[in-house]
């Protein structure tokens, strides 16, 4: 009991420090990531140019195929060379922004394109105009898989993030390197418990958010698919 | 209403769905587009609403070339209804029934009354279904809808391809005559698509026969079973010829000369001259009458007796050509 104590008297300030430090750097990098991946995804399922789909679908995916720790560094490199800080917040929520892209780009681009053509027919049939169909049909229609990418990429950066505490950016990375570099016990329970819990509540919440966000009506269909795979 | 003025459509590739069909619907009537799949019916219907342009000929709906009329305001004047996938499943039965209403920024209020008129007209209780989704509902239900919708925005022309497909017999036929008895009092021109000859002789005022994209014979039911226009059409109707008779042939055209009864029952069976021989051969059976008095629009006709019926299907059995 007293152990635990002094291990929150010690730890406690820096572990909320740090966490909270490490939860807005995931919000901030997955912001913008959605800001650009969700667009992105939407014009690549619409448009007709399938060879800009398959450039840009390939580009991500060779992002992600990159190790993350080796992508960092690569950014950081990227900095230097342009004379851009190579420390702090900035290169780890690049790094972070381009990792994220994908699963949500991919999901987007595949949430969309799964809708049944004939659904698509009958709302043009009626004479909707093709943002109308897009706003009040694809996406409705599509959001289960969108959230199901913006959830994926959240735990991964959640993952990632503590790298960054490499390059400064503080997080609960910080604590982990610390305890890893004097090898004390009580620093890596408090950084890697932390990223532990915020990765599993993220992927609690964001899952609710999921179903909360789903059409009452597609619901049944779409929990059945889920079994059924 | 609708005009078609040597149109074809040709597919990127070269396939030729529709080849110089010229032909116009009448104002009020349902056409039925029949034939087999690949007999470009289904082209033909999506013309109508520019979901594929024709890539020569014309189109006149309302007296206007539908390639110089906004699309979108177009499609908006004409019903829609298709195959059971038809309705958005993320949309409530009254959402969805309120589409082109609503894109045709009708009031709410407006839209509420249409949706519950138009449930009460299909048949379904406002109150019940109003808010449920097109996953709860049964297949026959969701066709209900799929028409209901269709005929949301009162527009003067509704498309219909199979709407009443993929269902079992026993709903189908409920919906068939649930259809027409509806269509009766709300007067629309109607293009319906199927490539089922019976529920063409039932639903049709005229039929379309198509095959490999060319207007084989335009002609009622009863004329298309009777006098097909060429090989095709005989061998297309081929062994349902007995019983297409039976449901395309009146009551009236049966009708022994002048029977006339002196004292007529104001009560009690009868049949209308309307009726085809498959609907009288039913009411004697259910009543066990050997006589029915038939009545037409203006009053009693006169008498047709089960022996006189046996003898006119036994005749039309002969015509044509054997056992059913």
């Amino acid at each position: 009991m007293n152990a635990v104590l002094s291990f929150f008297r010690k730890l406690g300030p820096e572990m909320l420090q740090r966490t909270y430090e490490h939860t807005f750097l995931v919000f901030f990098a997955m912001a913008i990531a959605v800001a650009i991946a969700l667009p992105l995804g939407v014009y690549l399922a619409r448009t007709r140019w399938r060879r800009v789909v398959s450039a840009v679908l390939g580009a991500a995916g060779v992002i992600q195929t990159v190790p993350s720790l080796a992508l960092i560094s690569f950014i950081v490199l990227l900095f230097a060379l342009v004379a851009l800080p190579t420390i702090g917040t900035l290169p780890a929520l690049v790094a972070l922004v381009l990792y994220a892209l994908l699963p949500i780009l991919r999901n987007t681009y595949t949430g969309i394109r799964q809708v049944d053509p004939a659904v698509i027919e009958v709302a043009t049939g009626m004479g909707m105009k093709s943002h109308q169909i897009l706003l009040s049909v694809e996406l409705p229609l599509s959001l289960p898989v969108i959230m199901a990418g913006i959830r994926i990429s959240t735990v991964w950066t959640i993952g990632i993030a503590t790298l960054c505490g490499l390059i400064g950016a503080g997080g609960l990375g910080d604590l982990i390197l610390k305890g890893l570099r004097s090898i004390r016990m009580d620093y890596l329970v408090a950084g890697t418990v932390p990223a532990a819990l915020l990765a599993v509540t993220a992927d609690w919440l964001l899952g609710r958010l999921e179903r909360w966000l789903t059409p009452e009506g597609i619901r049944e269909s779409h929990n059945s698919t889920e079994e059924g795979e | 209403m609708i005009i078609f003025d040597h149109v074809s459509k040709t597919y990127p590739g070269g396939v030729e769905a529709v080849r110089d069909l010229s032909l116009e619907v009448v104002e009020g009537e349902t056409l039925v587009l029949l034939g087999t799949s690949g007999s470009g019916k289904t082209t033909t219907m999506k013309m109508v609403n520019r979901l594929i342009e024709p890539t020569s000929g014309h189109i006149l709906v309302a007296d206007t070339d539908i390639m110089e009329q906004d699309p979108i305001g177009l499609r908006r004047r004409i019903g829609y209804a298709i195959q059971h996938i038809g309705l958005f499943p993320h949309m409530t039965i009254a959402e969805n029934i309120a589409v082109v209403p609503k894109l045709l920024q009708r009031s709410r209020a407006q839209v509420a009354e249409r949706v519950d008129g138009l449930l009460t007209m299909v048949g379904l209780e406002p109150d019940e279904f109003r808010e449920r989704y097109p996953v709860q509902l049964s297949g026959g239900q969701r066709q209900r809808i799929g028409v209901a919708r269709a005929l949301a925005a009162d527009p003067p022309i509704v498309l219909m391809d199979e709407p009443f497909g993929a269902l079992d017999p026993i709903t189908r036929e409920e919906l068939q005559n649930e259809f027409l008895a509806l269509e009766s009092e709300i007067r629309k021109t109607i293009i319906f698509v199927t490539h089922d000859v019976f529920e063409a002789a039932k639903m049709g005022d005229r039929i379309a026969l198509l095959d490999a994209g060319q207007l084989q014979q335009l002609a009622t039911p009863a004329d298309l079973v009777e006098n097909p226009a060429n090989e095709f059409v005989d061998q297309f109707l081929g062994q349902h010829r007995f019983q297409l008779s039976l449901l395309t042939r009146r009551v009236r055209s049966v009708m022994p000369a002048a029977e006339v009864r002196s004292e007529k029952p104001e009560t009690g069976a009868r049949l209308h001259a309307t009726d085809t021989l498959v609907e009288a051969l039913d009411a004697f059976k259910k009543t066990g009458a050997a006589v029915l008095p038939v009545h037409d629009r203006t009053g009693y006709l006169g008498d047709l007796t089960r022996r006189h019926l046996l003898a006119a299907i036994t005749e039309v059995l002969g015509e044509a050509g054997g056992a059913p």
